[in-house]
């Protein structure tokens, strides 16, 4: 797992060059209701070759399968964002957010990060996602409106997104080529998992992989040691959400009740509260 | 051998594989025979008993049923109706049964083998797929909803009036019924401190107390929650016949048709495998089986033999609930999730919590029998009780009449003279 030397100035124009192009790409593929066949064809062949070159400035994770595994996994999650945006439907959207999804847990099962990779399908793709597509296909059956369809601001967005990217890149790549490299942060992380987490479960100080075992009960006690302020902010956040839901769904019952009481009489509003 | 070496765990979970695919296709068929038997034998009637070896008198009891349909429905046309939208459409099959077939990479199906010896794999082997899988219970639970997506997209994509409702019902249904079926196994989960369900089946085994007797609400709401989740009788609104011609997979035919009718048959032999492996002890069988974890062939072998006649059993009681209930309403279906189910479920964590919590003092202060009998009496008077409150709460019935007035007063009148 010896990351290769980076060279952000031999890689730089090669990056800028694949965040133009995935601005060009972007730009072709965006629903703005131009939607001629050829425009796409030279988007999506200038979004691959923008992947190209984004692939070729990364560094190599070392072992042929893996490699090959990460390298579907990340492209199945890269492509079928893009397609997310750019698809017209908004069915077909949600389709292929699910499986940009699946892509993202892919990828984090093959770096070893199970619980993540799982909760992601769990919680994404297997909530939020359906009732998504329970509201799409309850609310809108024969399709939207043309004007909906279209992309906003098709050139800024892409813009925006696609110099994010290299910037983002870039500065991943110097992060990991520098002498502080990857091999940092896990020990760091086992580190302090073994001062916070419950005895029963704490690992061998020297255990590094991320796929030893009780990797959910090394994870659940970093969660519950020294993120505990956070997990349970969030749990009191989420408790509220719920709370206000319900209230306003009762207030809005309860309107409806007063409503009826004022239009129809003491006794409609009884019948409505009933 | 020394060049196969670093092959051998990819060669051994192929085989693995290979052997689990095999086996649960040829179940699958099997079962839907074991079906019509059922079916025919509530119905005092013969069902199927005559197709044997071909070309000849011999008949076997029908055992020759599963082949001639398999063949039949596969050599069927494989139309695709004009109106459907064609890649969601030939999509939809795929989803679900590639779902539900790669659930059992975290099911084991057995205990383990004895050591092979073999240099180059980890002794024992596991009777398991993926035995690296830290979070089989979540991967299980994540891929069961991942099958949602099969019916949704099968109904919508088919363009068909029938088939939307049945994709939009199914996908109520299943997400409603997944919370409660969390619920349970976050039960078990505390209660074996481990989320594999090997380890699950372990504990168990070291126990001696199945957890359907330790935690008999969590079983209740599990076996539940797995019914509906598996669309089975009492809860089977997404094909109900009767409404909905065949819902979400009204418009499929040949091939595809049989990837869905195999996919919900697996969905019901997974609901079997979680419904033994978490509850009912998995492999373990009092004075039968032992419980550690060194095994002799024949240790093996009951081994396995006592977790497929479990399942065997559980599979029969699905079928049997299937031709002796009706169908529940829709509004009956989300009123037992929401204000039955749930509530239990949560009842039901809770308890296991505390149990958990203060088992080790309990025992530091009575000694383990005393807190044995107290960790297994709590949760049964959990039970009892939250099955009176229940009762009580819900009402077993609801007034289906409609009020038949012209306005409001009306109706309020009546209401006071009742």
């Amino acid at each position: 797992m010896t990351p290769l030397p980076f060279d952000p100035l031999a890689s730089g124009p090669l990056l800028a060059g694949a965040v133009l192009a995935t601005v060009a790409s972007l730009w072709l593929l965006l629903p703005n209701g131009r939607d001629t066949t050829s425009a796409r064809w030279l988007g999506a062949l200038l979004g691959l070759a923008a992947l190209a070159a984004f692939i070729a400035t990364g560094r190599r994770l070392g072992g042929l399968g893996e490699e090959a595994v990460f390298l579907i996994v990340s492209l199945v999650a890269v492509i079928s964002a893009a397609a997310t945006i750019v698809s017209r439907s908004p069915v077909y959207a949600a389709i292929w957010f699910a499986l940009s999804l699946a892509g993202v847990a892919g990828v984090l099962l093959v770096l070893g990060a199970q619980f993540l990779g799982v909760a992601t399908i769990v919680v994404y793709a297997g909530a939020i996602l359906v009732m998504f597509l329970f509201v799409l296909m309850l609310a809108q059956p024969a399709g939207l409106a043309p004007y909906d369809r279209v992309s906003n601001e098709p050139f800024l967005s892409a813009l925006a997104g696609a110099v994010l990217l290299g910037v983002l890149s870039l500065s991943i790549g110097r992060l990991s080529a520098g002498p502080a490299s990857c091999c940092d942060l896990p020990t760091r992380a086992t580190a302090t998992v073994d001062t916070t987490a419950a005895p029963a479960t704490a690992p061998v100080a020297t255990v590094v992989d991320p796929l030893a075992e009780n990797h959910v009960a090394r994870l659940g006690g970093e969660l519950f040691g020294r993120h505990l302020v956070a997990v349970e902010a969030a749990g009191v956040l989420l408790l509220v959400a719920l709370i206000g839901a319900i209230a306003v769904v009762s207030r809005g019952e309860a309107a409806h009740a007063a409503e009826a009481t004022t239009a129809k009489g003491p006794a409609a509003g009884r019948i409505a509260a009933r | 051998m020394n060049t196969l070496a670093p092959f051998l765990p990819t060669i051994a979970a192929l085989v693995k594989i290979g052997l689990l695919v095999g086996g649960l296709m040829t179940a699958a068929a099997y079962l839907v025979l074991v079906e019509r038997w059922m079916a025919a034998w509530v119905q005092d009637r013969k069902g199927p008993n005559r197709v044997g070896i071909p070309l000849t008198k011999i008949r076997l009891f029908g055992l020759g049923q599963p082949l001639a349909d398999g063949l039949k429905i596969i050599l069927k046309e494989d139309f695709t109706p004009r109106h459907v939208d064609k890649v969601l459409y030939t999509a939809a099959p795929l989803v679900i049964l590639a779902a539900s077939l790669a659930i059992f990479a975290a099911i084991p199906f057995g205990s383990v083998l004895p050591p092979l010896g073999i240099p180059g794999l980890p002794d024992p082997v596991p009777f398991l797929v993926a035995p690296g899988l830290d979070v089989g219970v979540l991967w299980v639970f994540a891929l069961s909803s991942i099958a949602v997506y099969g019916v949704l997209l099968g109904g919508w994509a088919s363009n068909n009036k029938y088939g939307f409702l049945g994709g939009l019902r199914s996908s109520a249904q299943l997400v409603a019924y997944e919370i409660p079926l969390g619920l349970g196994l976050l039960g078990v989960v505390l209660a074996a401190g481990s989320l594999k369900l090997d380890a699950i089946m372990n504990a168990q085994a070291e126990s001696g107390v199945w957890y359907a007797f330790a935690q008999p609400l969590g079983f209740i709401v599990f076996l539940v929650a797995s019914f509906a989740e598996a669309a089975r009788l009492p809860f089977d609104l997404p094909e109900a016949e009767q409404e909905l011609v065949g819902g979400y997979h009204t418009e499929y035919s040949g091939i595809k048709l049989l990837l869905f009718l195999v996919a919900e048959f697996l969905h019901m032999v997974t609901a079997a495998f979680l419904i033994v492996i978490m509850f009912l002890g998995g492999w373990h069988l009092w004075g039968v089986t032992g419980s550690s974890q060194e095994v002799t062939w024949l240790g093996a072998f009951i081994r396995f033999g006592v977790l497929s006649t479990k399942i065997f059993a559980v599979i029969l009681f699905f079928m049997l609930v299937r031709w002796s209930w009706p169908r529940f309403r829709f509004d009956q279906l989300m009123n037992l999730a929401w204000k039955v189910v749930l509530p239990l479920g949560i009842a039901n964590l809770v308890t296991v919590a505390t149990i958990e919590e203060f088992r080790p003092q309990l025992v530091e202060r009575l000694g383990a029998g005393p807190a044995g009998v107290i960790a297994l009496a709590a949760p049964w008077a959990v039970f009892f009780l939250g099955w009176i409150a229940a009762g009580m709460l819900t009402p077993s019935g609801t007034d289906n009449t409609p009020i038949r007035t012209h306005n409001m007063l009306d109706a309020e009148r009546e209401l006071v003279e009742v």
